[in-house]
């Protein structure tokens, strides 16, 4: 039986947006998809031929020692997949790994890309400045793939079969004790998804707040060159660059940066670096991804503007 | 701590001179007096003091028994660097000179890379008759708003008829902060490193770009046979000679700021002030605290990479408050360093830093 | 407590530009510098931090050329007592060749452990699987992205797992167990060069891999090494501020941080 086995990622109840990019891979093997879910009452939507449902809650079921005895069964029932899909996240790190171990499956983690004529996996060496194509010799190969890849090409199915299946009985090696909010005390602006980073630019104190404003509107963690710091318009644990924090964000938004090389050398590796400044030769602009030539105020305001 | 630096402490009278030309004590909680008062007592000594230190050397000149304050400091901070006890910002730029040969971490494949900048070609080192090496520093190598500097002092020993070569990705840091950071292991395998290259290509003389390598190189690598001077010592002769012509002017009020590597630690006062003077239509103009005074800008000593807490004014505002009093419209610096921590606040206040060589350019 | 932590030399890309060769067979890593992966410092670093508190051992084991001897006198420095280094000139491409080669290298020299530290992944390959395949080839409960230990109990731990967006999970794992450790988990102390020469005075086992290599053949194989897309330099977003507004928000909807 030909198929792809999808491990959905479901936590605190949710069915996590990146199982698309497991459903979409699942579909540019053109493989039939069976998505192994643990049980609760979420929104799957319609992205895999079969939901197998497994009659266990969500901690028994991301548990990677739990999930190889789910599978045991998975596998006498249906017979070996061709492949196996993780998404790449704390739970699919993990569980792809114990998996392959475990069955003894070659296994490709942080997969970005598929060549289908080839069929060799893409994945990222050395912070994707290189990628490594790779083929794996038999199977069923393991996967975990990067998020946001492949989710177009995750199809609507028509008719989705669901399957309950037994549970198992939790190991005791490792068990569920709770969920923890990380403290919030001061925030950590090296944990930030998304900074709102502002300089000198802003001119003077009284524009912190209208900043503070924007980056609550945009679900942004605020953060500042060293004159802002040094000023004393954001506390020290907010500074960005050399004598400050190094930080990676998915997004660095710069708001009235120059770009001294100093805070250049804390913020460069960010994903994706967006500059707002009203100088064109701003330094800034030479490592941005993005680029406005505005007054940073008015951006403000727009921004803030559009999002009502 | 070494028998000779605690018997030096204990010859400390307390005299308190150190403190008075301490750019930190007084503002800060550093206390350089206390700091030799607890090194004898053998008095516990808070983690973060010696951090302050900006290793202007003010104290060690200005101590009447020799127990140099400014190198105990360096030994103080030793032994937090062995106990791995450090701010994080400090121990970031030590593994990265470690791994990278710089503090910043950069590739070492691109230290060469501001020689892209000039319209001829520098020769490596061991392809000059000369041999006499330009040494560039980190800073100048990579800092985008200092990397003109070596470009410019390039040109101008070549406009001068100087023969000049780079040793390009084979300079390594001169280790100069390192070793006040208090990383003495680190600093001796820097020094082995350029010293083999030394030896390697016979190099014979060194211009050194910052007053901070010449002072590792000339005073701190040991007796090399190497002759070790500042840029700004070649240009003097250059211009006394006749070599180096201004036919353009620079009509603008200049205050010469006199970094403490190059001022107080080597004595090079004179150099730096005969250039600019002998530029047409600068008028030069001198600080409240000039030559052997010079208030320090608190960018060196490990201070680029460790933040006090910012409550205390910074001297380079101190400075540029100065400047402006005295009339300057720009404020010249022959350090890399003093143009970084001077430039933040002179931008704010409406005044200009330039690097020496950077008003030259604009009149040869 | 006896922990082994796996430590590994690797390229220190980050600022490098990296060249092909060979028409796409190798990866020109000739002048770039090594250091030791930086997870790895964290895991030496807390098991460390553990044995100071509880007693028992730290030993580092590191799998590599000659050269990663450096990462064992680092670990050492930190106050790890033993080196090991299996030595192996190649290059192991599949994390599962990795893993059993270990495997049979703990159970061939009976190895004693209570835990085995990995790091959550290394520098150069990202793939994160030697800890969780070693887990499971040696039957030992795992768990990655550790980024607290809160308990140290002879036959249990109390770990908190890293989740995303600020959440974390707190489980109970039975010991013997092996971890992988998530970088900030701690401040890494700082080893000065004065400190890896006196662990330099320290011996280091030197063990040949090929003694301890797996029947089995890899279970992946790169077929060639390729540059990513091009990123090209700053797009300038011009026109009039609405539209300009409206192409950030875009952006940022598209890199998923706004809804």
């Amino acid at each position: 039986m030909s198929y792809a086995l999808i491990i959905a990622e479901v936590r605190r109840g949710v069915f996590e947006e990146r199982n698309l990019d497991s459903a979409g891979i699942a579909a540019l093997l053109g493989k039939e998809a069976v998505m192994l879910l643990p049980d609760g009452a979420y929104q799957t939507g319609n992205i895999a031929d079969t939901i197998v449902k497994v009659k266990v809650g969500e901690e028994v079921f991301l548990n990677p020692l739990n999930l190889k005895n789910i599978l045991e069964k998975v596998f006498t029932a249906r017979g070996n997949p061709d492949v196996i899909i993780f998404t790449h996240s704390s739970f699919g790190m993990e569980s792809a790994a114990y998996t392959a171990g475990a069955f003894g499956f070659p296994v490709v983690t942080d997969v970005s890309g598929y060549d289908k004529e080839r069929g060799v996996f893409l994945k990222s060496y050395y912070s994707d400045k290189i990628f490594g194509e790779f083929k794996a010799n038999g199977g069923p190969v393991v996967l975990s793939v990067r998020s946001g890849s492949f989710k177009e090409f995750a199809a609507e199915k028509t008719a989705t079969r669901v399957e309950e299946i037994e549970g198992v009985a939790p190991v005791e090696g490792r068990t569920f004790v709770e969920y923890v909010e990380e403290e919030k005390a001061d925030v950590d602006i090296t944990k930030a998804d998304f900074l709102l980073s502002v300089g000198r630019g802003i001119g003077n104190k009284d524009e912190i707040p209208a900043y503070e404003d924007l980056a609550g509107k945009l679900k942004a963690v605020l953060s500042g060159s060293r004159p802002v710091i040094d000023k004393m318009w954001l506390p020290k644990p907010r500074q960005v660059g050399t004598s400050g924090k190094t930080v990676k964000p998915k997004v660095y938004l710069a708001m009235g940066i120059s770009g001294a090389f100093q805070h250049i050398a804390g913020m460069k590796d960010s994903e994706c670096i967006i500059a707002v400044n009203k100088d064109t030769e701003a330094p800034i602009f030479q490592y941005a991804h993005f680029g406005i030539v505005a007054d940073i105020h008015k951006v403000r305001d727009k921004l803030k503007e559009i999002m009502g | 701590m070494p028998e000779q630096t605690a018997t030096r402490v204990l010859t400390c009278i307390q005299c308190g001179k150190c403190t008075g030309g301490c750019p930190e004590s007084g503002k800060t909680p550093f206390n350089v007096r206390m700091l030799m008062r607890k090194t004898q007592f053998k008095s516990n000594i808070e983690e973060s003091l010696p951090w302050y230190c900006t290793s202007c050397g003010a104290c060690t000149i200005r101590c009447p028994r020799d127990v140099k304050p400014s190198e105990v400091v360096i030994e103080l901070r030793s032994k937090l660097v062995e106990d791995g006890e450090i701010p994080v910002t400090i121990q970031k730029a030590l593994e990265n000179t470690f791994v990278q040969k710089n503090p910043w971490g950069r590739s070492r494949n691109k230290r060469a890379d501001w020689l892209r900048k000039l319209d001829f070609e520098v020769p490596h080192v061991s392809e000059t008759e000369s041999k006499r090496l330009l040494f560039v520093c980190c800073i100048q190598a990579y800092d985008p708003r200092c990397m003109v500097i070596p470009v410019n002092v390039a040109r101008l020993l070549k406009t001068g008829g100087i023969e000049f070569g780079v040793l390009g990705e084979e300079e390594a840091c001169c280790g100069n902060e390192i070793r006040r950071i208090g990383e003495s292991g680190l600093f001796e395998e820097l020094q082995e490193e350029n010293l083999g290259t030394f030896t390697e290509y016979g190099v014979q003389e060194i211009i050194a770009l910052s007053p901070h390598c010449m002072n590792a190189l000339k005073k701190e690598y040991g007796d090399t046979g190497i002759e070790v001077v500042h840029y700004t010592e070649v240009l003097a002769k250059m211009v006394e000679g006749g070599a180096l012509k201004f036919p353009g002017s620079f009509e603008k009020k200049v205050v010469y700021h006199d970094p403490c590597f190059l001022g107080k630690q080597s004595g090079i006062f004179d150099e730096p002030r005969s250039i600019l003077k002998a530029v047409p239509g600068l008028e030069l103009l001198e600080f409240s605290r000039a030559r052997e005074t010079s208030l320090c800008c608190e960018g060196g000593g490990g201070r680029m990479f460790f933040e006090v807490e910012s409550v205390y004014q910074r001297n380079a505002e101190v400075r540029v408050i100065d400047a402006g009093k005295r009339g300057a419209q720009v404020i010249a610096a022959a350090c890399p360093f003093c143009v970084m921590t001077l430039e933040d606040p002179a931008t704010e206040k409406g005044l200009i830093v330039k690097e020496l060589s950077e008003i030259l350019m604009e009149v040869i | 407590m006896n922990i082994l932590v796996f430590t590994k030399r690797v390229a220190a890309t980050q600022e490098e530009e990296l060249r092909i060769r060979d028409e796409g067979a190798s990866v020109d890593l000739s002048k770039v510098p090594f250091k030791i992966n930086d997870w790895d410092n964290y895991s030496i670093e807390e098991a460390v931090r553990i044995v100071e508190k509880t007693g028992g051992t730290v030993t580092a084991i590191s799998i590599g050329d000659a050269e990663s001897d450096e990462v064992l006198r680092r670990a050492i420095a930190m106050g790890a007592k033993d080196g090991f280094l299996v030595n192996s000139e190649s290059v192991f491409h599949d994390p599962g060749v990795r893993s059993r080669l270990i495997q049979n290298f703990i159970q061939k020299e009976n190895i004693p452990f209570d835990v085995i530290f990995t790091g959550v992944q290394s520098e150069d390959d990202q793939f994160g699987c030697v800890g969780g395949i070693l887990g499971a080839v040696l039957g030992l409960p795992y768990s990655s992205m550790v980024i607290g230990i809160d308990a140290v109990e002879k036959d249990h731990m109390i770990i908190r797992r890293e989740l995303e967006g600020g959440l974390q999970e707190r489980i109970k794992i039975t010991v013997p167990c092996v971890l992988s450790i998530q970088s900030g988990i701690n401040e890494p102390r700082y080893v000065s060069i004065m400190g890896i020469r006196k662990a330099s005075k320290v011996e280091r086992k030197v063990f040949k891999a090929a003694d301890y290599a797996a029947e089995a053949g890899p279970g992946i194989e790169v077929v060639q090494w390729a540059y990513p897309e091009k990123k090209g330099v700053a797009t300038m977003l011009t026109g009039e501020l609405d539209v300009v507004c409206g192409q950030l928000l875009g952006i940022l909807k598209e890199k998923g941080v706004f809804q």
